[in-house]
């Protein structure tokens, strides 16, 4: 059969499968058995089919040697100073061909199988919801086509969706094990995954996860959310670069993107180093801190002063006021590198905007007021007003 | 035609040629000075079996501090993350390029491979030597690496992230890996040369050991694809120090061109570890089931035909690396056809033990491990070829797993049984077989809970090179810890039985386990120049001719039945 034919033949398979779908509308996602992890998406009962077939072949040949081996072993033991025996066949033409075609046979069904559940995985249908993803050391940003930005990703359920990945430094890779998806990030080129899940799972509670807990813990409430990890090794934080994926209702992904995309204009110039503060912090705290520990870059603490007590940075490098040096720093990062820092800051161009970057800056003039291992606000403050109790 | 008939090794006469007959390689010449400057083929590989092992322990002592540290998500031993990436970067390039690529064949090829030819030597000693001491260079250049800062770019230093990262040891390490690469490069040469060259009348391709036809097929892959690592190593330390963009996407280079360079080598170089393993364990079985092995022709094609597809399946270790769909189909169909004579190879094993009279010596229950284990590494191979299952297994301990049954379960295994097997030879003592087996057993437990463990954990989701997990994964990670501290204890007691030679050891015969290829026809240990007078090749599989001698604690081997031999005998040789 030829390539086109195979892919025709897909396609109408597809297709039946899609109307099959539609008639019974499956009600829940596959539960996790002794391999695999519960499976949401559209692919992960083909992926988990080829899997299946492909472990009861492995169960039989290997029981086959196994057995045989330990039979011909413990049959044919041989102690010290008897005689050998004679009567052995040294060659068998035709059992040699056989095992040799047998195998042949099956690792060609073997990969038709798995080259089938493949092109599930590789082609994404053309009505798929594009979001933007943009994975740095070590933190992942999700952009969605109204402009809302965020940590965790969120997703339409029963509408395929098609992630469009893009690194700003080294290698990552995206992978959603309940989804069976991964696809390299390879910087300086686009890669794409897709998958659609048609369970919503919940949204999860308004705090955000602790960022400094030693471990990474469950989402906060009910939501069953699903887990999307870092999985290629991308040095200090590869291995808390993981965060949640939720999936939503049409309605409530509407609602909730709108919301996202706003969440930051509701809140008066004043209150903003408060409420959005540390939020965006949560995404700067894996390289900088609040106590003056040196980590991959220089800690927030005293920068002001540091950046007032001019020039912190390298000779003739010249800067205006200290609120243009953090501007820059943000946008621009290469610009002014403090000295035995190495360059390796991603920018944040495109992903906070002007206010957002105020929210920083009173942030940075407020520190006393927030927690130096949470980055939240301390207890002793108000979260409505952020005045002292 | 007249044959040199050699005395049996039971009855050696007193002097060989004006020497003593206890003169042997070991004892020829004495002082520090004569093992440094040695041409010997048999002491230059016992320096790189000591040098190799020594690594070993380092690397395995990596290994438990990665097992201990995943005992708990979060800190346990070490609360950096940075502290975790450095040990399991040097875990996988100490165990890869400083051990087990130059185990089988530097190691014991060395001693073993002009012996079996009956020869005096390889073809080039003088070059012989100096891959040794390019191997000394490359270990001590790790050492200074550790002292510039360390390296935690994994043991592939994938770009940008090895051309970027601000730990100070890369260059000298990429130089190290250059540095052992050619190391390898003129070891592989060396034995090409030697089998063409040195086999001596009557040794045909056909007749020669598995074991050579192993180690020949490795020589191949190694002169053929390491010159590929060693520019690609070039580029990356060109590309660190002046920036020249070949790798780096803001100048306009390709990341993904890397791993396409650095797999055509080390998917190569996965062959280059197992091959070896794979010729000791025809050598092993055929020996202790003291008959002729099944299909001899079929498994010395197949050692062939696995180098040769070696070189055009790198592209399985990228299908999700954002190489096209149509290159990624290619390469699955590709990385199959390796799967077939992996798999007659076994079924030729397992043929030879039928109707066979099996011994079940210490080596031989190395053999029968990693028969064990190799299926399991081969079958997962399976899940990891097929396109729609590696996308979900990729980069996760699946693959971890699967690697370790390849390259520490079945390559690593199948070393350490050829060190017993040929043990009582390199060194004339027998080790306690009983504290032997007792130990592989061990061995063999301890890695299947330590690995096995680890398929589970990463077909549930598990990424690989993880500092802190998700609790979830917690009571997988500490089976396989404890596994790994199973397989510890396995090590420690191989070490002392192995060691125990040297002081309670009875003297070893020079055939203790009924071998007939030439190695077993000198003494042990062999004198300095192996064969006084150039030994008769009889069938190296036919052991009709080998019978247990209780004056020697060995095996004879009595042609005088061989018609080859003695035209007037009849022959009692099994007909092939």
């Amino acid at each position: 059969m030829s390539m086109t034919h195979q892919i025709l033949a897909h396609t109408a398979s597809q297709i039946s499968a899609l109307a099959a779908f539609a008639q019974t509308g499956a009600a829940e996602p596959t539960p996790p058995t002794f391999w695999m992890p519960v499976g949401a998406s559209t692919i992960s009962q083909g992926v988990d089919h080829t899997l299946d077939v492909i472990n009861w072949i492995c169960y039989v040949f290997f029981a086959l040697v196994v057995v045989l081996m330990v039979w011909f072993v413990v049959k044919y033991r041989h102690r010290t100073g008897d005689k050998f025996r004679t009567d052995y066949p040294t060659h068998n033409t035709p059992l040699e061909i056989t095992w040799s075609v047998i195998p042949t046979i099956i690792v060609i069904g073997i990969f038709v199988v798995g080259f089938r559940s493949y092109l599930d995985i590789y082609t994404a249908p053309k009505n798929a919801f594009d979001i933007k993803v943009t994975a740095q050391k070590w933190a992942w940003s999700f952009q969605y086509p109204n402009g809302a930005v965020s940590d965790d990703l969120y997703i339409p359920a029963g509408r395929p969706v098609r992630l469009v990945l893009r690194s700003s430094d080294v290698l990552h890779s995206l992978y959603i094990p309940d989804f069976r998806v991964k696809r390299d990030i390879v910087p300086g080129r686009y890669t794409y995954a897709w998958f659609q899940c048609d369970f919503p799972t919940g949204q999860p509670g308004k705090t955000p996860r602790d960022p400094n807990a030693k471990v990474v813990s469950g989402p906060e409430d009910d939501a069953q959310a699903h887990t999307l990890f870092c999985t290629e090794y991308c040095g200090t934080g590869h291995s808390k670069m993981n965060r949640y994926v939720y999936v939503l209702d049409e309605a409530s992904f509407g609602q909730w993107m709108t919301d996202q995309s706003q969440w930051m204009d509701k809140i008066p110039e004043e209150e903003l180093y408060f409420k959005a503060g540390p939020k965006i912090f949560a995404r700067c705290q894996q390289c900088h801190s609040l106590d003056g520990t040196v980590g991959i870059g220089p800690s927030w603490k005293g920068i002001i002063e540091r950046v007032k007590a001019y020039p912190i940075v390298g000779d003739g490098k010249e800067y205006g006021t200290w609120e243009d040096y953090i501007r820059t720093s943000i946008l621009v990062p290469g610009k002014y590198v403090v000295p035995t820092y190495g360059n390796v800051m991603p920018s944040f161009k495109g992903q906070l905007n002007d206010k957002a970057i105020d929210a920083v800056l009173g942030y940075m003039q407020q520190l006393e007021k927030f927690d130096t291992k949470t980055g939240k606000l301390k207890a002793e403050f108000d979260p409505a007003t952020g005045m002292k109790k | 035609m007249t044959t040199i008939q050699l005395p049996s090794p039971g009855a050696l006469p007193d002097t060989i040629e004006g020497r003593p007959a206890s003169d042997n390689y070991l004892t020829h010449t004495r002082g520090i000075l004569s093992w440094i400057f040695t041409l010997d083929h048999k002491r230059i590989g016992v320096m790189y079996m000591w040098s190799v092992l020594g690594a070993f322990l380092l690397g395995g002592t990596f290994a438990l501090l990665l097992r201990t540290e995943l005992l708990t998500p979060g800190p346990t031993i070490t609360d950096s993350a940075d502290t975790y990436n450095q040990w399991f970067t040097l875990h996988g390039a100490i165990m890869v390029f400083l051990v087990i690529i130059p185990s089988i064949p530097a190691a014991l090829g060395n001693i073993i491979l002009p012996i079996m030819l009956g020869a005096k030597d390889v073809a080039f000693p003088r070059l012989n030597l100096f891959s040794y001491y390019l191997w000394v260079t490359g270990a001590v250049l790790c050492v200074v690496s550790l002292a510039m800062g360390g390296f935690d770019t994994g043991w592939t230093f994938y770009t940008p992230y090895s051309t970027t990262t601000t730990a100070g040891g890369v260059i000298p390490v990429l130089t190290a890996a250059f540095v052992l690469g050619f190391s390898s490069i003129f070891t592989g040469l060396n034995f090409i040369v030697t089998v063409h060259k040195l086999r001596p009348p009557g040794m045909t391709w056909f007749r020669m050991p598995l074991f050579l036809w192993a180690i020949y097929a490795t020589a191949i892959i190694q002169v053929l694809a390491t010159p590929v690592l060693g520019i690609t190593l070039l580029l990356l330390i060109v590309e660190r120090t002046v920036n020249i963009g070949i790798f780096n996407p803001s100048m306009g280079g390709d990341p993904v061109l890397y791993q396409h360079f650095f797999w055509f080598y080390s998917h190569p170089a996965v062959y280059i570890m197992i091959l070896p393993a794979m010729g000791i364990i025809s050598e092993i079985i055929a020996i202790n089931s003291h008959r002729a092995i099944f299909g001899y022709r079929l498994i010395a094609f197949s050692s062939i035909a696995i180098a040769f597809f070696s070189f055009i399946v790198w592209g399985h270790h990228m299908f999700t690396s954002g190489q096209s769909a149509l290159m990624n189909t290619l390469f699955s169909a590709i990385s199959f056809s390796v799967a077939i004579p992996s798999a007659v190879k076994v079924f030729n094993w397992i043929a030879t033990l039928y109707k066979g009279s099996v011994s079940l010596t210490t080596p031989m229950w190395y053999a029968l491990s990693f028969l064990f284990l190799f299926t399991i590494g081969g079958l997962t191979g399976l899940h990891l070829a097929t396109l729609s299952t590696d996308v979900h297994l990729h980069d996760t301990y699946f693959v971890v797993a699967h690697f370790h049954y390849v390259m520490m379960g079945s390559a690593l295994i199948g070393m350490i049984g050829g060190l017993h097997h040929w043990w009582p030879k390199i060194f004339g003592r027998m080790y306690d077989e009983r504290l032997g087996t007792i130990a592989c057993w061990i061995i063999f437990i301890g890695f299947n809970v330590t690995f096995f463990t680890q398929f589970m954990l990463g077909s549930q989701g598990m990424p690989r090179r993880y500092y802190d997990y998700q609790p979830e994964f917690q009571v997988y990670h500490v089976i396989s810890t404890i596994g790994s501290y199973i397989m510890a204890v396995g090590f420690t007691l191989t070490a002392i039985s192995l060691f125990g030679s040297f002081f309670n050891g009875k003297k070893a015969p020079a055939n203790p386990w009924g071998g007939r290829s030439l190695e077993w026809q000198c003494a042990s240990p062999p004198p300095f120049d192996n064969f006084a007078k150039a030994p008769r090749v009889g069938d190296c599989y036919d052991f009709s001719v080998v019978h247990w001698d209780p004056k020697l604690g060995g095996y004879r081997v009595d042609e005088s039945n061989d018609p080859e031999v003695n035209p007037a005998a009849q022959g009692t040789k099994a007909a092939h």
